[in-house]
């Protein structure tokens, strides 16, 4: 889960961290009457992606019309696929050097990478090795202070005791909270020895929600922002709208075979409207998940028709399909047609049940895909 | 490095009295996977469909000399369900609950290797020698003795490409579901000595997807070890949007990191068949093997 600018920054701030003052503006909400600072402000377009200076969502402002307007002009711009529905407001750094820190979950180490280099403010990708000084350490809130403090040696003065300082509360926000990565670049340093946080990049790990419960109230107060999470956490599935425009409503389970399905359309110049994970084996005989998607994917504003992919492993597609039959009469107004491909167990009593409720149904994932072009070029 | 898998392999399965332990501790058994016992912590009964149910893995191991061990309880038990797997000496632990807190598997992959234990998943389907045994939810329509070694992050896409290859006569050696969490027990690369030496595999399938750098490793290893047998990869999420999680928590692409053009191309670099679709992949494998 990875947390918009303002909510990671809030989390650190928790654990001690300096970020600059500054208040978060929505679609729907005016400027406060008093700002976080009297000026200039940077005003930050908030989504869940990185390169948003380059996308041009991020602003430098002086004056008070000058920030109104930057405020107008970067919300409901549309960057990587997200739409920026809140920015945040903050109070400009006047800066004489940025510096860099991350802590990064390694995979494959099994530990914490730690970085540190004094090159901060460009992508760290940019920056050349020499200039970084890496080490991955166990995860473990001290290991992982004390690898910054040896990171940091023979550094400036300065710098180095910003570093420390920074790497200490880092270790505590990513040991207490369960991150998967900090990423703070740049880390201002001003030339009296203080810093801040410029930007902060937190990626969150959604299995620990059920007992972080500050990140838990995070994804339920701010659904709309963070809508995956959202759905994952209330319904116990993954459902994504890869394409506000798209035209497939996908039913489809497992994560792997429905990303996959997303990427044979697209190639064959089709438009999925959503990526989902429905998870059959947890339906228990209850049709609630297919009817919360068949409302989801029939709120798509050009969603024409569903296309339903299992490939039945242990799920049972006799009940599938009977709770489907059953999902489908339970939307009101639901008259998207649905093409059906099932392969696995308990295929021949889910052809009857889809006869008898009129929906096509294949065993080749290639052929539904065709009947699918088909409908959609009648139409 | 990997221990022999057969039916008479001993394998104890951890939940065994819960939902999907007791229907999938009975598909296993249909399949040929020799249970031998069973554990519940609250251990209300003594046996299920005939297994007998132990406290712990440490007791059950010692009345039943298994060596495997699959563990299917919720996500926040299953960091003490490989303690105790751990503790009783398993060789190989197979754990398929998805949605393992990523700090607790940090310190089940710290246990597992100082212990030498053979840890597969989390969020993993399980893995197979057709024909033989099977350790979590490989689908048996998918499953079939064959030439192909075969490694996976998803479970589903991984059934959809071993079922159409087996339906072309394809089958597998042994198939491994490494799963879709970004720290798991055993990655890509971990496994390319095992299939460079294993007989059985003259070819070698992996199922990828967005995140991560797993696929890059692999094809640094399989350069690096000279891997002489012809290697395929299925790589999904291209068109996945950046900063979302694809239901998988390791399908997560920010910036370049993760992207499927990164590993493509590491993959190309290495000599690996890169199938844009899982007809181009049945088409291909079948010409080379």
């Amino acid at each position: 889960m990875y947390l918009h600018e303002h909510d990671a920054k809030e989390l650190l701030a928790r654990y001690g961290v300096p970020v600059p003052a500054g208040c978060i503006v929505g679609m729907d909400t005016a400027l406060p009457e008093v700002l976080p600072s009297a000026g200039p402000w940077v005003v930050k377009g908030q989504i869940s992606a990185g390169g948003r200076g380059k996308a041009g969502i991020i602003k430098k402002v002086a004056t008070r019309e000058e920030l109104d307007a930057g405020v107008r002009s970067i919300l409901g711009r549309v960057v990587k696929g997200r739409r920026v529905e809140r920015v945040r407001v903050e109070a400009c750094v006047e800066s004489s050097t940025e510096l860099y820190i991350s802590l990064l979950l390694d995979a494959e180490a099994g530990g914490v990478r730690v970085i540190v280099s004094l090159r901060g403010g460009m992508e760290i990708e940019a920056v050349a090795a020499t200039e970084i000084r890496s080490e991955v350490v166990r995860l473990d809130t001290i290991a992982i202070a004390d690898c910054v403090v040896r990171l940091a040696m023979g550094y400036a003065p300065a710098a180095a005791q910003a570093l420390r300082e920074a790497g200490a509360q880092l270790a505590n926000a990513f040991v207490a909270a369960e991150l998967r990565l900090i990423e703070i670049n740049p880390l201002f340093l001003r030339a009296d020895g203080s810093w801040v946080a410029g930007d902060a990049k937190v990626v969150a790990d959604e299995g620990a929600l059920e007992r972080q419960p500050a990140l838990r109230t995070l994804v339920e107060t701010q659904a709309a922002h963070y809508v995956e999470s959202a759905v994952k956490l209330e319904h116990g599935f993954d459902y994504v709208v890869v394409d506000p425009a798209g035209e497939i409503g996908l039913l489809t389970t497992g994560a792997g075979l429905s990303m996959m399905l997303i990427d044979e359309l697209r190639a064959n110049h089709l438009k999925p409207y959503n990526f989902l994970d429905v998870r059959t084996g947890g339906f228990r005989g209850d049709p609630t998940r297919l009817v919360n998607v068949l409302k989801w994917i029939s709120a798509g504003p050009k969603v024409r028709i569903v296309l339903v992919n299992i490939f039945a492993g242990i799920t049972d597609l006799g009940e599938f399909s009977r709770l489907l039959v059953e999902a489908m009469g339970r939307v009101p107004g639901f008259k998207l047609p649905v093409v059906a491909r099932l392969a696995g167990n308990g295929l021949a009593a889910a052809r009857e049940v889809f006869a008898g409720a009129g929906i096509a149904l294949y065993t080749d994932l290639d052929e539904a895909v065709a009947e699918v072009r088909r409908r959609l070029e009648v139409a | 490095m990997f221990p022999r898998i057969d039916g008479s392999t001993k394998v104890i399965v951890t939940g065994i009295t819960g939902r999907a332990g007791r229907q999938h501790s009975r598909i296993m058994r249909e399949y040929g996977t020799n249970i031998v016992g069973g554990v519940s912590p609250k251990a209300e009964v003594k046996e299920v469909d005939g297994v007998p149910v132990f406290v712990n893995a440490v007791e059950a191991v010692r009345e039943t000399g298994a060596v495997a061990c699959v563990a299917l309880v919720g996500a926040m038990q299953l960091l003490d369900a490989v303690k105790d797997a751990v503790a009783a000496g398993i060789k190989l632990l197979v754990t398929p609950t998805e949605g393992m807190p990523v700090h607790d598997a940090v310190e089940a992959l710290e246990l597992t290797r100082a212990a030498g234990v053979l840890w597969i998943g989390a969020s993993t389907p399980g893995m197979a020698v057709p024909g033989a045994a099977k350790l979590g939810f490989l689908p048996h329509d998918s499953l079939l003795p064959g030439p192909l070694g075969l490694m996976s992050k998803s479970g589903t896409l991984s059934y959809e490409a071993g079922y159409r290859l087996a339906q072309a006569g394809i089958g597998q050696s042994v198939w491994v579901g490494v799963g879709g969490d970004p720290v798991k027990g055993t990655r890509y690369a971990e496994l390319v000595p095992f299939y460079a030496q294993d007989e059985r595999t003259e070819g070698l399938l992996i199922i990828g997807e967005i995140g991560g750098h797993e696929e890059e490793d692999f094809a640094r290893v399989l350069i690096e070890q000279r891997f002489s047998k012809p290697v395929f990869a299925l790589i999904a999420g291209r068109s996945a949007p950046e900063g979302v999680t694809m239901g998988h928590a390791g399908a997560l692409v920010h910036g370049n990191h993760g992207s499927f053009e990164a590993k493509r191309a590491a993959l190309t670099a290495a000599g690996v068949t890169v199938f844009a679709s899982l007809g181009e992949l049945v088409a291909g494998v079948r010409a080379r093997l």
